[in-house]
C-alpha cells in the first residue's frame, strides 16, 4: 500500500504539472504557481540531504578507526565549523553588496574559493598528459577527431590565427555547421530519451524514489 | 629500448612542468596578442548598445569558483557596459554552489567605478534555490521567489523593482553559466516565455550551446575565456575609457596561445613516437618471423 | 590592505600549493587541503540554504502572513519528510517526499524537453535547400548531419543495409563535434590554470617581493 501511494503522489505531481502547461483556466495556474513555490523549499531541504549521508559515511570510518580516518575527522569538523558559521553569523542574511566581511565570507573567499579552482585547475595538467600519452591517431576517426581538435584550438587563440590566419574562419565554419549538426542531433535523441524518460518515471514504470 | 619509445615513457612529471612554465611565463610578462571578435559574442553587445537609459536587464550568476576565471570577466565587463550607459541591472544568484559569492564580488569590483546607487540603478536579489522552478516563478512574479534583497529591504520598497515584475519587463536576461543551467534559459525562459536570452558559458558547455544559438534560443553565446576576451576587446574599441580595466581575460587568451601550442606539440610528438614504435615492433616482429 | 585580507592571501596561497603538491605525488599535505574542501563546501550549503531560502520563503512569510501562505507548510513538511529516510520504520514517508520532488521535476523535464528541445531544434533543421548554392550546401549539411547522427543512435535496428552507411557519415559527424569539444575542453582547463597561476604571482609573489623589497 505504501508503494502505491508512492507512485500515486508520483504520477499525481507529475501528471498535474503537464497538464498545467496546457491549461490556463483558473483554478490550475494558481495550483501551479503554488506548487513551484512549495518545490523551491523542498529543493532547499534536498540539497541538504547529502550531508546526513556523509556524516553517517564518515563518522562510521571514524569509530572503526578504518584506514584515513584522520581525513574523516578533518572533513567533519569543518563541515561543523562552516555549518555553524553560516547559520549563526548573520550578516550573510543580507547586509549592503559593498563591504560585508564576515568569518563565513572570509572562509569561503579564502579556503573554499581557492580549494575548488585548484582541484579543477589540476584538470589542465591531467589533459596535457592525456593529450601526449593516450591522443593516439589508429584510424580514420580519430584522425578526424584530431585534425578537428586541432584546428579549433588554434583558432580560439590569437597566436593560431598568426600561424594558420584561416584557422578562425574555418574553427567557426565547423562551430556552426558541422558540430552544429551532430551537437542538434545528439540533443534532439538525448531529449527524447529524457522525455520518454520521464513518462516512465510518471506513469510508475520507472520508479526512482523507491 | 629505442629513442622513441623512451620519448613515450617519460615520466608525466616532465609534461605538467613544461605546461606550468609555458603558462606561467606569459602572466609574468604578458604578450598583448590581440584578440578577434566574432558574431555570437557581438551580437551581446550590439543589442545592449542598443538599449536607451533605464531600461532594465537581467544577470543571473549561475556559477561558482570553479568557472570563476572564464565567467568573471564576462560578468564584470557586461556590468561595465550596462552602467556605463545607464542600463539598469538586476542581479540574481542560483548557482547553489558560490553563486551568491560570485555575484557580490563582480558588484564589490564593479559599482565602485560608476556612480550608480543601489536599489535604483541596480539591485541584487540574493541566492535562490530551485533552479528551474525559481525560473519559472520569476515569469510570473519575482518577488514571490525573491521576497526581499540582499539587503533584507522588500521588494515593493526598491524603486527599481517597482518598475519589474517579471520577465516582461525587463529587455534582456543574461545568464553566465556552468553546467546545464544555461541550457535551462534558453529552453525554458526562452521557449516557454519568449524571453531573449543570452548566455556566458563555459568552454566546456559552449560547443553544446551553438544548436540552441543557430535556432534563436540564445541571442549571443560568449564561449569560455575567449568569449570574455571578445568582450573586453569591443568594450575597448567602443569605450576607450574602459579599456585599462577590461583586460583579465584579453591577458589570459596570451597564456591560452602558449599552452595551447604545447598541447598540439604533445599530440603530434606523441602520434610519431607511436608511429615510429607500431613500425619499430612491426620491424621487430618480421625478424622474429624470419627467424 | 585588511589584515584579515592578508592572512586570507596566504591561507590561499599555501591551500593552492597543497592542492599542486599533488602533481609531485600523494601527500598527507594534499589530503589535509582535500579534507577540509569537503568539509566546507557541505558546511557553505547548509547555511546558505538556511538563511537564503528556508528562512525567507519559508519562516518569515508564514510569520507574517500564515493565512494566505498556509500552503508553504506543505513544502517544509515535505521538505523535513526527505530525511525520514534514515529513520527505518518510518522511511516510507521520505520516499513519498521523494515522490513528489522526482514527479514535479520530471513532469517539468518532460514539457521543457520537448517543447524547448525538440521542438525548436526540429523547426530549425528545417532549413531551405534552394536558395543561393553556398547557403543551401552549408543547410544541406546541417540537415544530412542531424539525420545521420540520429540514425546512428538508433540502436532498435541493426545497422545494417541502407543504415550502414548513414549511420557512417554520423560518426565523421560526431567526430567532428567530439574534436571541436576538445579544443574548447583544453582551453577551459586552460583558463582555470590561468586563474590559479595568476592569484599565485599577482595576488602573492609579487606583493610579497614588493613587501621585502620595498618596491611598488
Amino acid at each position: 500500500m505504501r508503494r502505491q501511494i508512492a507512485v500515486l503522489l508520483c504520477f499525481l505531481t507529475g501528471f498535474f504539472v503537464v497538464v498545467a502547461f496546457f491549461i490556463e483556466q483558473d483554478p490550475i495556474p494558481d495550483i501551479n504557481e503554488k506548487l513551484d513555490e512549495l518545490l523551491v523549499i523542498v529543493f532547499a531541504f534536498a540539497l541538504v540531504l547529502g550531508v546526513v549521508s556523509f556524516l553517517q559515511h564518515h563518522s562510521k570510518k571514524i569509530r572503526r578507526r578504518d584506514k584515513g580516518w584522520t581525513s574523516s575527522v578533518i572533513s567533519i569538523s569543518s563541515l561543523v565549523i562552516m555549518a555553524l558559521l553560516g547559520i549563526f553569523e548573520s550578516s550573510i542574511r543580507g547586509t549592503g553588496v559593498i563591504g560585508d566581511r564576515t568569518t563565513f565570507d572570509w572562509v569561503f573567499n579564502w579556503v573554499f574559493t581557492p580549494l575548488q579552482a585548484t582541484m579543477f585547475s589540476l584538470l589542465a595538467f591531467m589533459i596535457a598528459s592525456a593529450a601526449f600519452r593516450a591522443f593516439r591517431i589508429k584510424n580514420i576517426e580519430a584522425a578526424v577527431l584530431m585534425v578537428a581538435a586541432i584546428i579549433v584550438m588554434l583558432g580560439r587563440v590569437s597566436i593560431g590565427q598568426v600561424i594558420f590566419p584561416q584557422s578562425l574562419a574555418i574553427s567557426e565554419w565547423i562551430m556552426n555547421n558541422p558540430n552544429l549538426a551532430a551537437q542538434r542531433g545528439i540533443l534532439i535523441g538525448a531529449a527524447l530519451g529524457a522525455a520518454s524518460m520521464a513518462i516512465r518515471v510518471i506513469l510508475g514504470i520507472e520508479r526512482p524514489y523507491m | 629500448m629505442s629513442d622513441a619509445m623512451k620519448i613515450g615513457g617519460i615520466d608525466k612529471r616532465w609534461v605538467y612542468l613544461l605546461v606550468a612554465i609555458g603558462a606561467l611565463i606569459p602572466i609574468i610578462k604578458p604578450l598583448g596578442l590581440p584578440v578577434l571578435s566574432t558574431p555570437a559574442v557581438e551580437a551581446l553587445f550590439e543589442k545592449i548598445e542598443s538599449l536607451e537609459p533605464g531600461d532594465v536587464i537581467m544577470l543571473s550568476f549561475d556559477y561558482g569558483p570553479s568557472s570563476a576565471p572564464e565567467l568573471d570577466p564576462m560578468a564584470e565587463s557586461i556590468l561595465r557596459h550596462c552602467f556605463q550607459r545607464d542600463i539598469s541591472v538586476v542581479v540574481v544568484a542560483l548557482f547553489p554552489l558560490g553563486g551568491d559569492n560570485q555575484a557580490k564580488i563582480a558588484l564589490n569590483k564593479i559599482v565602485p567605478e560608476f556612480p550608480v546607487v543601489e536599489g535604483e540603478d541596480y539591485v541584487y536579489l540574493g541566492y535562490k534555490d530551485g533552479g528551474l522552478a525559481v525560473l519559472r516563478r520569476m515569469a510570473e512574479d519575482i518577488s514571490i521567489v525573491f521576497p526581499q534583497d540582499n539587503r533584507g529591504i522588500p521588494l515593493e520598497d526598491i524603486p527599481l523593482m517597482q518598475r519589474v515584475q517579471n520577465y516582461s519587463d525587463t529587455e534582456l536576461s543574461v545568464s553566465l553559466a556552468t553546467g546545464i543551467m544555461g541550457e535551462w534559459w534558453a529552453i525554458l525562459v526562452n521557449a516557454q516565455f519568449g524571453q531573449p536570452v543570452a548566455v556566458g558559458a563555459t568552454a566546456v558547455s559552449a560547443p553544446k550551446y551553438y544548436a540552441y544559438l543557430k535556432a534563436g534560443q540564445m541571442l549571443s553565446l560568449l564561449g569560455g575565456l575567449k568569449g570574455a576576451a571578445e568582450y573586453e576587446t569591443l568594450i575597448g574599441e567602443h569605450y576607450p575609457e574602459l579599456k585599462e580595466r577590461s583586460q583579465i581575460a584579453t591577458r589570459g587568451m596570451d597564456v591560452q596561445s602558449i599552452v595551447h601550442l604545447i598541447i598540439i606539440g604533445f599530440i603530434i610528438l606523441g602520434n610519431i613516437v607511436y608511429l615510429i614504435s607500431r613500425s619499430e615492433r612491426t620491424r621487430a616482429g618480421g625478424r622474429l618471423a624470419s627467424k | 590592505m585588511p589584515l584579515s585580507d592578508l592572512i586570507g592571501i596566504w591561507v590561499a596561497a599555501f591551500l593552492t600549493l597543497a592542492i599542486y603538491s599533488f602533481l609531485y605525488k600523494d601527500n598527507p599535505v594534499y589530503r589535509f587541503a582535500e579534507s577540509i574542501f569537503v568539509g566546507i563546501s557541505l558546511g557553505y550549503e547548509i547555511g546558505l540554504v538556511f538563511y537564503r531560502t528556508i528562512w525567507p520563503n519559508l519562516v518569515e512569510r508564514l510569520i507574517a502572513n500564515p493565512g494566505p501562505n498556509w500552503y508553504l507548510a506543505i513544502g517544509g513538511i515535505l521538505g523535513l519528510m526527505l530525511y525520514c529516510r534514515y529513520i527505518p520504520k518510518i522511511s516510507f514517508l521520505g520516499k513519498w517526499a521523494l515522490a513528489v520532488y522526482i514527479g514535479y521535476f520530471v513532469g517539468v523535464e518532460l514539457m521543457q524537453r520537448l517543447h524547448g528541445d525538440v521542438l525548436p531544434q526540429i523547426k530549425d533543421t528545417m532549413l531551405p535547400l534552394n536558395g543561393p548554392f553556398w547557403g543551401s550546401l552549408q543547410n544541406l549539411l546541417i540537415v544530412v548531419g542531424v539525420l545521420s547522427v540520429l540514425i546512428y543512435f538508433y540502436f532498435s535496428k541493426p545497422h545494417t543495409g541502407i543504415l550502414k552507411p548513414i549511420s557512417k557519415v554520423g560518426v565523421y559527424f560526431i567526430m567532428i563535434c567530439f574534436g571541436a569539444s576538445f579544443g574548447y575542453t583544453v582551453m577551459a582547463r586552460i583558463s582555470l590554470l590561468i586563474g590559479r597561476l595568476t592569484f599565485l604571482v599577482d595576488g602573492w609573489v609579487r606583493p610579497m617581493i614588493a613587501l621585502i623589497f620595498g618596491s611598488s
